[in-house]
């Protein structure tokens, strides 16, 4: 298992990383294990709780994000091939799309029928269970299960907001965020349970519209991300807060070789490791020779595990989305 | 935490008279000392309407029993399956009974109990009989719960 999982494509990677992405596919398997557990368990005290139903909606729907992690640690692993030139590693943005997709219909529906419940002012009956003989509300079982489903969320996202970054994985960073939203689910059912009991019917749907508000919004942000990675927007540090650095280390870097006049490079996030094209323009008079761009091509390699595809471009005048200056002047032609 | 703060209100609710779980429309509060308003269908042996004022059977004299612990006068209204559920509905009665099955399909209308009583049809097949209460009236719903576990220990 080792063997086949420490690479992403071509990409070897560093032994750092390495320990991440196996840290990661463990935590990944605990997460599936956690949320079988959870799930049967909301499952078996929900009762007419609009809010549980949210939440356990919830659980089931955090399914995917770990699914698809390891099915796409899986596929990106595999050298590219002639009918896939650019690798596998766009399954984790195809992965990251239909987690989105999935959480913003979920949250649609469910903001549906928790406002239909407020509407119809429907109360939300919640009786006795037997245990071991004993007989006791069903609300304080509820509250009881919830109130479990709390600590080990919030550990999983801490730990996997890490390795995220740690492995540029936006799935994992997607995994992350929906345990977050998890727990605080938990913590708003039993509000909403809590608030039946208080004789309060309208607490369980609010709860319910409270939760289900922020399933939908964790589909919106996801989608967004998803929809602009595989848009090819530049590319941004793990939780698209800002520009990656490297595509001005890697400009940075070039402009520093002695034949080099200016340079400008277009970078694009495969899912994990970067695609570059640089566009470098030579001093004038000066041609760069083969070993030049070769050495300067490993360099760029040498600056971030996460550079392997790269390009270089010499060309006469930099393009203007790579920071030159003529207003008419695409990568795609010149002149 | 937030079951912590749920577990101290529900103890300090409690404490001073109030019901946990409560009835939104004060169902219980109300019955209790007063008067217990209870449809009846028939569905024999467990309701059987022969023409008198009361209905007898299994079932009305169990609620005799939770009335009487209610300290609370029952009202009979005798009528169909449709028309004590939409009476129920509108909060016209508190309790309605009939031999209803735990997966009755009224239970849109109102709230089930816990099934009280396991009975085996010719068929060999077990039912499980329920009564049904206001929806969302937890505190009865709770009340009348552990008077039917008590009386038949299901």
């Amino acid at each position: 298992m080792k063997a086949r999982t420490d690479r992403f494509g071509r990409t070897e990677l560093p032994e750092r990383q390495q320990r991440a992405l196996q840290r990661a596919i463990r935590i990944e398997w605990a997460t599936i294990g956690f949320l079988a557990v959870a799930i049967t368990a909301v499952g078996l005290v929900m009762g007419g709780s609009q809010a549980m139903k949210a939440a356990w909606i919830e659980d089931l729907l955090s399914l995917a994000p770990p699914f698809a992690f390891l099915l796409a640690v899986r596929l990106v692993n595999k050298t590219p091939t002639r009918k896939y030139p650019y690798g596998f590693h766009r399954s984790v943005g195809v992965a990251h799309l239909v987690a989105g997709v999935a959480l913003f219909a979920m949250g649609g529906f469910l903001i549906y029928d928790s406002v239909s419940g407020l509407l119809m002012a429907e109360h939300p009956p919640i009786g006795t269970v037997v245990i071991f003989g004993q007989q006791l509300w069903l609300g304080w079982l509820m509250m009881g299960v919830m109130a479990l489903t709390i600590p080990l969320p919030i550990w999983f996202g801490k730990v996997k907001m890490q390795l995220a970054e740690e492995l540029h994985d936006k799935v994992l960073y997607a995994d992350a965020d929906m345990n977050k939203a998890d727990w605080m689910t938990a913590a708003g059912s039993i509000v909403g349970v809590a608030g039946i009991g208080l004789g309060l019917w309208w607490a369980d749907s609010a709860a319910a519209l409270f939760i289900s508000v922020s399933i939908l919004w964790d589909g919106v942000k996801n989608m967004k991300a998803a929809i602009t990675d595989l848009m090819d927007t530049r590319a941004t540090t793990f939780d698209d807060g800002k520009p990656h650095p490297d595509a001005a280390e890697i400009d940075d870097y070039l402009r520093g070789l002695p034949w080099v006049a200016e340079a400008g490079s277009r970078v694009r996030d495969q899912g994990h490791v970067f695609h570059v094209e640089s566009f470098v323009v030579p001093r004038h008079g000066m041609h760069p020779t083969m070993q030049q761009l070769l050495d300067a091509r490993d360099g760029c390699i040498d600056l971030d595990w996460k550079i392997q595809d790269i390009v270089l471009v010499p060309i006469d005048e930099l393009p203007e989305e790579v920071g030159g200056a003529g207003a008419d002047h695409q990568s795609e032609r010149n002149r | 935490m937030a079951l912590a703060s749920a577990a101290v209100a529900a103890v300090a609710l409690t404490g001073c008279g109030m019901q946990f779980p409560n009835d939104p429309e004060g169902t219980l509060e109300r019955v209790r000392g007063d008067v217990l308003r209870v449809g009846a269908t028939e569905h024999r042996p467990y309701v059987e309407l022969d023409g008198v004022d009361e209905p007898t059977g299994s079932e009305p004299a169990l609620v005799e029993e939770f009335a009487e612990r209610l300290d609370a006068d029952i009202a009979w209204t005798m009528g169909s399956e449709a028309e004590l559920l939409d009476a129920l509905e509108q909060g016209e009665l508190d309790l309605v009974i009939g031999g209803f099955l735990h997966d009755t399909p009224w239970a849109e209308h109102g709230a089930t109990t816990r099934p009280y009583v396991e009975a085996q049809t010719a068929d060999g097949s077990t039912e499980q009989h329920v009564m049904i209460v206001p929806m969302g009236e937890n505190a009865f719903l709770v009340e009348l719960e552990t008077f039917l576990h008590e009386e038949t220990g299901a």
